[in-house]
């Protein structure tokens, strides 16, 4: 059995009454005329609000915390490509973008995407107070669950030394890396005695790398070879009263 | 108005009001009421807010698809019920059947914007809400005079549906759209893009930017709306002309 739509063939146009074709045509150019007259659609750059309050976020998650929170990233992470205009980070609010990373990462603790943002987005506009905005940021979160956020702390140890040339920022980092995240890996851990030695605090450098040498935490027996090597350079150095020469930047 | 016009709208708005329309209206409008109650309970801050704006936005959208729906479903039963062949073999123009239908829908789409914003008038200042159910009948003015063309036109419920839901979707997000093809990332001088935007421009020309229309924001933000509501009247009442003439073209042409 086949089946076929019943075809309908349409009647001559002459059949429409002129009227009809007269208003027809009269809207139609209204229509075109009225709207090429409306002015452009401008992009406007919106200001990016105050998040809702955690508790808030929470309720309204309905039950779905983790999902809510990645949405609320994913929206986060858009804000700067609004609808015909792209929005440098760096004209964002600093204080808002925290407060909005502090919310997601209160909905799902375990992401770690926020303090990605926080780091390596965010953390990279060339100017100074915002990067060290998000490095305080990363710091504090960092507190509250170590073992989980060391690397973005590291990440901003380096940064605080090289992009910031803020050394002690850095040594802050790094000494908080080592005393609380007892699961970050040997470098993360030994991050502080290199930058000891930079900032020519040989002796301490010393005492920590031969203090963690005595703990036993490192196993791997190419690292305990490296870092008895480089001990053994510090110690070498700090009778010399002088950083060695291998890790002094160039003139 | 001609007498046989005022019949057929007035046979319209009886058909409307007999049938479950009212019925569905206002169960869909108290559903979405009480939703919005749940809102305004499990938000710890800006209750109202929240509670009014979550209404607004439900309410718009139910209210779109439920005339859009009934006057398709409605025009598509009596094309198979051969109900309008009986009517065109009487001494009835063309025109004054899809007159009349229109002028009947017209005064439904008015009737649901009256129902839906009426909860409004205590979830936000009245003024306000006074505007966005004027906005409101605005829109499902244009809403209603489409889907009448879409279903003279395709004389089918599925079709005449996806083109109304198509229209509205492409409709509502079209200023958008122009401002990220207006700006974009990348790729701004590639062939593609052109003719993108020029096809982008010429559906502007041609469709209504309903994103102005019925702001949630009037009722939240206390943004200035009387303003807003003239030139939209204007832009309503030019679109339902033309749907008006598109239709009535279509109709005329139609063979039986």
């Amino acid at each position: 059995m086949r089946f076929r739509a019943k075809r309908e063939p349409q009647r001559a146009i002459a059949t429409v009454p002129r009227w009809v074709l007269a208003l027809l045509a009269g809207a139609l150019l209204a229509q075109v005329a009225s709207q090429a007259l409306q002015p452009k659609p401008s992009a406007r750059a919106e200001a990016l609000g105050a998040p809702a309050p955690p508790q808030l976020l929470r309720a309204a998650a309905l039950g779905e915390p983790i999902a809510a929170a990645q949405l609320l990233t994913l929206y986060l992470q858009a804000f700067d490509n609004q609808p015909g205009v792209s929005i440098p980070f760096i004209q964002l609010d600093y204080a808002r973008v925290i407060a909005w990373l502090e919310a997601i990462l209160a909905l799902d603790p375990v992401g770690q995407y926020p303090l990605l943002m926080a780091s390596q987005l965010y953390g990279q506009v060339p100017d100074a107070a915002r990067q060290r905005a998000m490095c305080e940021f990363v710091r504090a979160e960092f507190e509250r669950d170590p073992d989980r956020r060391w690397r973005w702390l590291a990440h901003c140890a380096i940064m605080a030394k090289h992009r910031l040339g803020d050394a002690q920022l850095a040594l802050g980092y790094a000494e908080a890396i080592r005393r609380l995240a007892r699961r970050a890996p040997g470098w993360a851990r030994q991050m502080i005695v290199f930058i000891l030695e930079d900032l020519g605090e040989i002796e301490a450098a010393t005492v920590l790398l031969g203090g963690l040498l005595a703990s036993g935490e490192v196993t791997d027996a190419k690292e305990i070879h490296f870092l008895t090597q480089r001990l053994e350079q510090l110690k070498a150095a700090g009778k010399s009263s002088a950083p060695p020469k291998s890790r002094r930047p160039e003139p | 108005m001609d007498s046989r016009i005022a019949t057929i709208a007035r046979y319209t708005l009886l058909e409307a009001a007999r049938t479950r329309l009212p019925a569905l209206v206002l169960v869909t409008f108290a559903l979405l009421l009480a939703a919005s109650f749940f809102i305004e309970s499990i938000s710890i801050t800006e209750g109202a807010r929240f509670q009014a704006g979550f209404y607004a936005a439900t309410v718009r959208l139910a209210a779109v698809f439920i005339a859009a729906l009934y006057v398709i479903a409605t025009v598509a039963r009596e094309f198979n019920d051969k109900v309008l062949e009986v009517l065109l073999a009487l001494d009835l123009p063309r025109s004054h059947y899809v007159l009349g239908k229109l002028a009947g829908f017209l005064a439904i789409a008015l009737t649901i914007a009256a129902a839906a914003a009426a909860p409004l008038a205590w979830l936000a200042a009245p003024g306000a809400a006074l505007a966005w159910a004027a906005s409101l009948a605005l829109e499902l003015a244009i809403v209603a005079a489409l889907a009448l063309f879409c279903v003279i036109t395709f004389s089918q419920l599925t079709p005449a549906a996806s083109f109304v839901l198509a229209f509205y979707v492409l409709a509502r997000s079209l200023t958008a759209i122009r401002l990220m093809s207006e700006n974009p990332i990348t790729g701004a001088d590639t062939l593609s893009h052109q003719a993108a935007r020029v096809v982008i421009e010429a559906l502007a020309l041609l469709l209504p930017a309903l994103d102005s229309w019925t702001r949630t924001a009037w009722l939240v933000n206390e943004t200035p709306y009387w303003p807003a509501l003239a030139p939209l009247a204007w832009q309503s009442a030019l679109y339902v002309a033309l749907l008006a003439a598109a239709a009535l073209f279509d109709f005329h042409r139609k063979n039986f």
